[in-house]
């Protein structure tokens, strides 16, 4: 990196927030989605350019991104957009632009002309010197292009590079950085005639959800299934072939797509920032006790309600529903969520509150009684009990 | 009717039209209790029909045959990969005699009775942008998400989903049977009583009429068979641009022996009369 030394073009202040800097964009993002940073570090640093950038931004949809800040710079012409806690100044040929992503409830979109100086703000500080920086991933909670001047102290280097920030949480780490990019990519040239699904956007989209799919890093035997890629189809998994005569393939409305699958990969649910809880586990990781004396293995999801349902779930992970009674229909229809965990719950069960109307209580042993927050997982620890209100209350055990 | 499945009533309907500006019917579907499917069968000359139609034969094979209702969901992955695999040959044939640019595929969308510990429910399947919905309570609820570019788009947050009936790109689908790649169902599964009716239908219904219309003719019709003939009829008068085709299922009789409800009403006689009758 001592090339870049002299094209050192910013400078950052330490933080919460982190910082993707490559030679054609700069993304910030909140602490939560350190899952998601490293996937986008691949492409940035690879050179992604401002589309190409926000397409994998978006590619499993806004409600879970709270925030994030894109700026491109191409051609004299400077592309910003703002999402959520973020603040952006520019001083530019037209005079100073100042953005903030937290007044649009979608993003704050500008494009900007002739920019001499940005400044960006945001998450808190946890330092208060500036640093420069040529490109990398950092930590920060501010970005000043060109540097501010007289930085406290001068960095070689640009030392924050990748490694200290991130590194520390292995089980993100591996998974995502070592994942090579988009993987049907495969041979592109092996075009067949068949007209389907096509994909002249192959090469865009590491489909974030792809990150969990290896996961290596566990020192222990994995005591999952790892989620079989399930092979009864027939058909070989040809890479997308190119092109080719879409004109022909309609049925004169319906169409298979000329679009790449992987790129709409949808988000499993789950704690956002990590990888995708292994659906179904080799041996249960907890026993469900009902108040009904009905006993049920986590070793999949388990939905539990009034009248649960499932949605949107692949043939190999059907969840198990759970019925429990409700005269008052004080428990919603499908209540609350317990499935082995991942990351750092990997081992145990995580309980998830589903948005139920009446809220779910939970009493953790030698801890005081704790209301779930809605779609914000919790680890069970044995000799949890889960409340979902009418008497009706679920004890946690080992299986 | 499978054996274990005696306690509950199906009534349905089944309805469907070539439409005003299509000269061949490409859509199939299969009304055969416990099983219910409607495909939308794509590519034009004489091979969309033929996959839509390979779709509802397997299917049917399973309606005949008997299925494992406690393994709902493998069974009906099987018998799509089947699908898959003789639409795939289908296709390789055809394109082997010469017909560089054949290709055949099909939507899927089904619907079969499986069975879980608590009692029988509804498994559903969706490959595609044909349709399962749930009426109950005068209220419609599309129970599957489309395998669609617009939709992708309307999750992404690209677009709005009023704006993804009129998107240019609308009928682009991204999941089919039939493509080179093995493309994997969405399962959702449903208990009985939460589904008063079922209807599953192709996008020439849904890209016709509106939620409205479809629910005020769901609601109005009480015989199934008339609700699925009203609904394609609306869908033709209405422009008619692409072969429709609905099947509406109503469950009628849920006597299994301890249904939820039948729980409830045994409990509170027990506790008026102080004694079960």
């Amino acid at each position: 990196m001592s090339d870049e030394r002299d094209q050192i073009t910013r400078s950052f202040r330490p933080g919460e927030w982190f910082g993707i800097f490559g030679e054609h964009a700069t993304v910030l993002l909140p602490p939560s989605e350190k899952a998601r940073v490293a996937a986008l570090w691949e492409i940035v640093d690879d050179g992604a350019g401002f589309d190409e950038t926000l397409d994998a931004l978006i590619a499993t949809g806004l409600r879970d991104l709270p925030g994030f800040v894109l700026v491109s710079e191409t051609g004299g012409e400077t592309k910003v957009v703002i999402r959520g806690d973020a603040r952006a100044g520019f001083a530019t040929q037209d005079g100073p632009v100042d953005l903030d992503g937290a007044t649009a409830t979608t993003w704050v979109e500008r494009s900007l002309r002739g920019v001499t100086r940005m400044t960006v703000e945001v998450g808190e500080e946890s330092g208060s010197s500036d640093l420069r920086l040529a490109g990398g991933l950092v930590r920060l909670s501010r970005v000043d292009q060109p540097p501010r001047a007289d930085p406290a102290e001068e960095v070689e280097d640009a030392q924050p590079l990748v490694t200290e920030p991130v590194v520390a949480e292995p089980e993100v780490e591996e998974p995502v950085v070592e994942k090579p990019v988009a993987e049907p990519l495969g041979d592109v040239e092996d075009t067949q005639a068949v007209p389907f699904l096509g994909g002249a956007h192959l090469e865009e989209e590491p489909a974030p959800e792809a990150v969990g799919e290896e996961e290596p890093g566990y020192d222990e035997p994995p005591i999952w299934v790892p989620t079989p890629t399930p092979p009864p189809f027939g058909a070989p998994v040809n890479p997308p072939p190119v092109g080719g005569g879409t004109d022909e393939d309609h049925d004169g409305m319906t169409r298979a797509g000329d679009w790449d699958s992987s790129q709409f990969e949808r988000q499993q649910p789950g704690i956002p920032g990590q990888p995708p809880a292994p659906s179904v586990t080799a041996r249960p990781v907890a026993r469900l006790v009902f108040s009904s004396g009905e006993t049920v293995d986590v070793d999949r999801a388990v939905l539990v309600g009034r009248a649960p349902e499932a949605r949107r779930f692949t043939s190999t992970e059907q969840p198990r529903l759970v019925t429990v009674p409700s005269p008052n229909q004080e428990i919603s229809s499908t209540h609350l969520e317990v499935r082995p965990g991942s990351g750092a719950d990997h081992g145990s069960a995580v309980v998830t509150d589903l948005g139920s109307t009446n809220g779910t209580v939970l009493v953790q042993p030698g801890l005081p009684p704790e209301d779930l927050q809605p779609g914000i997982a919790v680890q069970l620890i044995p000799g949890a009990v889960i409340d979902l209100g009418e008497g009706v209350t679920v004890q946690v055990t080992n299986p | 009717m499978t054996e274990q499945f005696r306690g509950v009533e199906l009534h349905h309907g089944a309805a469907t039209d070539v439409g005003l500006v299509r000269e061949v019917n490409e859509d199939s579907f299969l009304a055969a209790p416990p099983v219910f499917v409607v495909a939308d069968g794509m590519g034009g000359h004489e091979s969309g029909d033929v996959a839509s139609a390979i779709v509802v034969e397997e299917f049917g094979r399973l309606a005949d045959e008997g299925y494992d209702a406690r393994r709902g969901a493998e069974v009906v992955a099987a018998t799509l990969g089947t699908c898959q695999e003789r639409i795939a040959e289908f296709g390789a044939a055809h394109r082997a005699r010469g017909t560089r640019s054949f290709y055949a595929g099909t939507t899927a969308v089904v619907a079969l009775l499986v069975e879980d510990d608590e009692g029988p429910k509804w498994l559903l399947a969706n490959l595609g942008d044909s349709r399962i919905y749930r009426f109950a309570d005068g209220v419609l609820d599309q129970v599957s998400v489309d395998h669609s570019l617009v939709q992708e788009l309307v999750d992404a947050g690209t677009i709005t989903a009023a704006d993804a009936a009129t998107h240019p790109e609308r009928h682009v689908i991204t999941r089919a049977l039939g493509g080179p790649d093995r493309a994997e169902a969405d399962y959702f599964l449903l208990p009985l009583p939460s589904v008063e009716r079922l209807l599953l239908c192709s996008d020439g219904v849904t890209g016709m009429i509106d939620d409205a219309t479809m629910a005020e003719i769901l609601g109005r019709a009480a015989d199934p068979r008339d609700a699925a003939d009203q609904l394609v009829a609306a869908a033709v008068q209405a422009g008619g641009r692409d072969n429709a085709t609905a099947v509406v299922v109503d469950v009628v009789g849920l006597a299994t022996e301890n249904s939820y409800d039948s729980e409830r009403q045994r409990v509170s006689l027990e506790q008026k009369l102080g004694a079960l009758p």
